[in-house]
């Protein structure tokens, strides 16, 4: 970010109103879609307030105090498990293909047409896939690990805690990976190749190269991309939905199917408010701990 | 595009110059380009075996896929389950809704995120930094939570089961990213164009328009392109907020395929592989912008 | 940018946040309280249904819709809803008054759809019809009529006689114990012998089996689930998963796809499960290979357990609720109307002149089910409870756990009465 250049045309084109009027749609929206609803649904965690029965009697902090001494750590403890695992993993995968693509290795244009597919199929058909190729009784997975002698017999993948937990990762990294891909593609060439011909001077192999010039130009997209689908990953609601419901045994529920399931099946807009709030405060709190530690100019 | 930019400042963003990669690639040792093969094949198995999978079921009749072991390689291939696609004149109605909100979508976000980048890029005022956070901070939001007021939200203002629901939802949703990305383009154009024109009595919104955004296309379209894929993709709030007539194909396909009876595999993938088709094919003519658009603006963060 | 997530401006956004928390708290939240509005007596309606969303068996309303429309004019409209997404979106549609008009339900739904206060008491309509007492009370609630049955039945064993009859049987065993001994019997041929629940989703069918070892679920307003009898069930049941009599992974959809493969002996179902595995088979003869069978019991003896399972029509107050109304009743009692509907989707009619019709009584699966299932059926006892979704699928929760080891039965079904009264 340049400073003083910057500033002086600031000052130049600093007119209150021209920036209200550039501003105000987006913040229109954001307050509207994102912060009123919000609000609305925070503020019933204090409240009992059922999502069928008309009206509603101030709860204190009740609802949070029933969260809290329920399943709480259970549920961060997987939603943490979910969310480092389908942020790494995509991360790894993303990175591994945009690396190789970078090379310009033949055919790379179609290959990265092709490796985009994932991303546009419809998250509720990647999850139908998913569950298709999981599945105990018929699917593909069982089919071909039998065949290749790896199995005895058919795994409900599904059914058991661990393997429902990575089957659900796996799914999500099938869809995110190539936006990952996207991001980091487009860092990579932007690294000028001057500087990596420096390095080869200075003796430095194809590993040192990446430690010491890809990764530090790198930096900020990837701490931008891992922060993101982070957040995303928090919140995802669709893959472990369809697939497991948060099963088996409440073992892949996470705040978001929580969320979910304690408004709509059990009713209860008071608890799910309570949920909310947790989450937010939690998340905000990572959050600037991630700030406070991953960021490049900070922590210079 | 067409609009040549006044100075030859290497940080005036461009289409990527491409030669850099394919200079490097030919140095690249054997080593090197193995390693990179070894990559393409494992990842590239783990993405494409399941869009195999996917092909491969939406030609098998109904009742083979059940078979176990499963056939690994269809030999009694049909077209049966396109042939109920074309007796389903509901899903065509999906694709379409589908295309229109994810194009507005799109539309919308790059006209709303590119106003505000540009204010966050080129403009210091107070409440700035405060602004960009909440931006940020909206994504850590439980979106699940807002569904329930969103819908009577959305009821008192007469907009359910309408378009523009799903496209203000969607629009405000994808808001973030699309602003992270052009602020970053924004901020590699040189103050020095702003100024030239300035000098040249242009207005702000006429420098905004014919001067600043012109330049920033690649970025454009690689917003656009983000935020289409956040409509095309979204499941729950399409089925919330959308009447059967407005519902997009997320939804409509589950509506569809799984009832209450059985789900079936093979209609379902179908008809994904088919209503997908338009957008891979889209996306692939596009792509070079969407790692154009992010690796021109993107790198400072 | 990175700059932009500073950690003060985080703070203050943060600061920012609970001041508009506080503000709010003294804003009104929609809390379903808008009035009904709207000419009742308006010819357009709304009918909302899973089964005009499912391919399968969209044809039985639609044929009901089209013939009512060509008698009484008006308009029709349908909401096809999917069966899994249903139910929320119902609630959500009439907590928000976007829905009037008359809906499909099924027998469990009722307590939490009428909790919103806006369905209509059908009792004067049901006057003078000859519905079966049976189908008429899944249609009461707290002494009002809000549903008119649609069709009535049970939960009960679909049994592949084919099968059966390759280990010599041609019957359920009357006694769990002979039960279980054939399922060893069964198993040894090569196929999963019993496709029972073992996912949340179904896993509700497990409460059958408690039942059937004597455990109440409830009494009065004391939940009994956690006492010896449940136990004994999860024991059990667990011991059929541990020796794989029942297997991982199945719920409703799972277990009629084995079925209909051959790949189950029997299963757990409702009435409607006949067409859908006869259609989904690749075996043309299995339609004839299928019987209903009476739940096996623990002493020889006892009644059998079943549960109730049906659909009701509903109807919600408002714009066109009379003519709904009217609709409801036509499609549950019309004798040409129920025959029609029994033809396409092969589920009975709920009126003692329907079922007296001669394709009903003459098709032997329906009869058999009703002798050998639904005469002993009951309804569940969660169901009249709004949040029963929610306390099923905290039972059904544990009863996974117990399942997969994650705890022991005893520990489970302990952990499952909290849940449940938890929920009360």
């Amino acid at each position: 970010m340049t400073t003083t250049r910057q500033r002086h045309t600031g000052r130049r084109l600093g007119d209150g109103a021209f920036v209200v009027m550039l501003v105000l749609p987006g913040l229109a929206l954001l307050l509207a879609i994102v912060l009123y609803p919000l609000i609305a649904a925070l503020v019933t965690a204090f409240f009992e307030q059922s999502l069928v029965l008309p009206g509603r009697t101030f709860a204190g902090t009740a609802n949070i105090a029933s969260v809290l001494e329920g399943d709480f750590l259970q549920l961060l403890n997987q939603t943490l498990w979910f969310t480092v695992g389908a942020t790494v993993l995509p991360f790894a995968v993303g990175l591994g293909l945009a690396l190789a693509l970078n090379t310009g290795i033949r055919g790379q244009r179609v290959l990265r047409g092709v490796l985009l597919v994932p991303w546009l199929v419809p998250g509720v058909v990647v999850s139908f896939l998913w569950l298709w190729i999981f599945n105990s009784n018929y699917g593909v997975l069982n089919g071909v690990l039998q065949s290749l002698g790896l199995i005895d017999s058919p795994q409900a993948w599904l059914s058991q805690e661990t393997s429902a937990m990575v089957a659900l990762i796996i799914a999500k990294t099938w869809t995110s990976f190539p936006w990952v891909m996207v991001m980091l593609l487009a860092g990579l060439q932007t690294v000028p190749p001057e500087l990596h011909e420096a390095a080869k001077v200075d003796g430095a192999g194809t590993i040192r190269r990446f430690f010491s010039v890809t990764v530090p130009h790198l930096r900020g997209i990837i701490s931008v991309v891992l922060l993101l689908e982070f957040i995303w990953n928090f919140q995802h609601f669709d893959i472990i939905w369809v697939m497991t419901g948060g099963g088996p045994a409440g073992t892949t529920r996470t705040f978001a199917v929580a969320v979910y399931e304690t408004a709509f099946h059990g009713l209860d807009l008071g608890k799910a408010g309570a949920i909310g709030l947790l989450w937010m405060v939690l998340l905000m709190l990572l959050v600037t701990v991630y700030v406070r530690f991953a960021d490049p100019e900070r922590a210079r | 595009m067409t609009v040549t930019s006044p100075t030859q400042d290497p940080t005036t963003p461009a289409r990527p110059r491409t030669p850099p990669a394919r200079r490097r690639a030919r140095r690249q040792g054997a080593g090197g380009r193995l390693a990179a093969w070894i990559a393409v094949v494992v990842f590239g198995s783990f993405a494409l075996l399941p869009v195999y999978w996917l092909l491969a079921t939406s030609f098998t009749p109904t009742q083979s896929t059940f078979q176990y072991p499963p056939k690994l390689i269809p030999t009694d291939l049909t077209l049966e389950n396109f042939r109920r696609l074309v007796d389903n004149p509901q899903l065509l109605t999906y694709l379409v809704n589908s295309v229109v909100v994810s194009l507005i979508t799109a539309v919308l976000s790059v006209i709303v995120a590119a106003y505000m980048a540009y204010a966050f890029a080129k403009h210091r005022f107070r409440g700035r930094k405060s602004l960009m956070s909440f931006v940020l901070a909206s994504q850590l939001f439980p979106q699940s939570l807002l569904l329930v007021t969103l819908y009577g939200l959305f009821d008192l203002y007469g907009l359910l089961n309408s378009y523009a629901a799903l496209v203000l939802s969607f629009t405000t949703f994808t808001l973030p990213l699309c602003v992270w990305m052009l602020k970053g383009f924004f901020d590699t154009i040189d103050d020095g164009i702003i100024e030239a024109a300035q000098i040249d009595h242009a207005s702000r919104w006429r420098i905004v328009h014919s001067i600043v955004l012109p330049i920033s296309a690649p970025g454009l379209v690689a917003a656009g392109l983000f935020a289409f894929v956040r409509g095309w993709n979204d499941f729950i709030f399409a089925l919330t907020l959308a009447g059967p007539e407005r519902q997009t194909l997320p939804p409509g396909l589950v509506n569809t395929f799984v009832g209450e009876a059985a789900a079936e595999w093979a209609p379902l993938m179908a008809a994904s592989l088919i209503t997908s088709i338009p957008v891979v094919v889209a996306f692939i003519a596009l792509q070079r912008f969407l790692v154009g658009g992010i690796a021109a603006g993107a790198v400072k963060g | 940018m990175q700059r932009s997530y500073d950690r003060r401006a985080l703070l203050r956004m943060l600061g920012l946040g609970t001041g508009a928390v506080a503000l709010s708290a003294c804003a009104p939240s929609g809390g379903g309280g808008s009035t009904p509005s709207g000419d009742p007596e308006a010819k357009d309606f709304t009918f909302a249904s899973w089964s005009l969303a499912d391919d399968a068996s969209k044809i039985g309303p639609q044929h009901l819709v089209d013939a009512y429309q060509k008698a009484n004019g008006g308009t029709i409209t349908g909401l096809p809803i999917a069966f899994p997404d249903y139910l929320n979106q119902l609630l959500l549609q009439i907590r928000g008054g976007q829905f009037t008009g008359v809906a499909q339900l099924d027998i469990a739904w009722l307590s939490a759809v009428s909790a919103l206060g806006k369905l209509r008491d059908l009792g004067p309509l049901a006057q003078g019809v000859d519905y079966t007492d049976t189908a008429l009370s899944t249609g009461q609630l707290d002494g009002k009529q809000y549903g008119l049955p649609w069709t009535t039945a049970a939960i009960g064993m679909i049994v592949n006689q084919d099968i059966l009859a390759k280990v010599g049987a041609d019957a359920l065993p009357e006694t769990v114990s002979d039960f279980e001994a054939l399922l060893v019997e069964i198993a040894a041929t090569g196929v999963l012998p019993y496709a029972a629940s073992t996912k949340v989703a179904q896993l509700k069918d497990m409460l059958i089996w408690m039942q059937t070892f004597g455990c109440s679920l409830i009494d009065g307003d004391k939940i009994t689930i956690g006492d010896d009898a449940s136990v004994d069930a999860l024991t059990w049941y667990k011991s059929l998963y541990d020796r794989k009599l029942i297997a991982a992974d199945v719920e409703r959809t799972d277990a009629r796809t084995l079925f209909s493969q051959g790949r189950t002996a029997m299963y757990d179902d409702a009435l409607v499960g006949k067409d859908v595995v006869a259609k989904q088979s690749p075996d043309k003869e299995l339609i004839n290979k299928i019987a209903p069978h009476p739940r096996p019991v623990v002493a020889a003896g006892d009644t059998p357990q079943a549960q109730q399972w049906g659909h009701i029509l509903v109807v919600v107050e408002g714009e066109g609720a009379a003519s709904a109304a009217k609709f409801a009743k036509w499609a549950t009692s019309d004798p040409t109307a129920a025959a029609g509907y029994f033809k396409d989707v092969s589920l009975p009619p709920t009126t003692d002149t329907g079922l007296a019709a001669p394709e009903v009584a003459g098709d032997q699966f329906t009869t058999q089910f009703n002798e050998r299932v639904t005469a002993t059926a009951t309804p569940n006892p969660f169901w009249r409870f709004p949040q029963y979704a929610q306390m099923e699928n905290a039972v059904s929760e544990h009863v996974q756990a117990a399942l997969i080891g994650k705890s022991s039965p005893a520990d489970a079904m302990r952990d499952a009465k909290k849940a449940v009264e938890g929920l009360v």
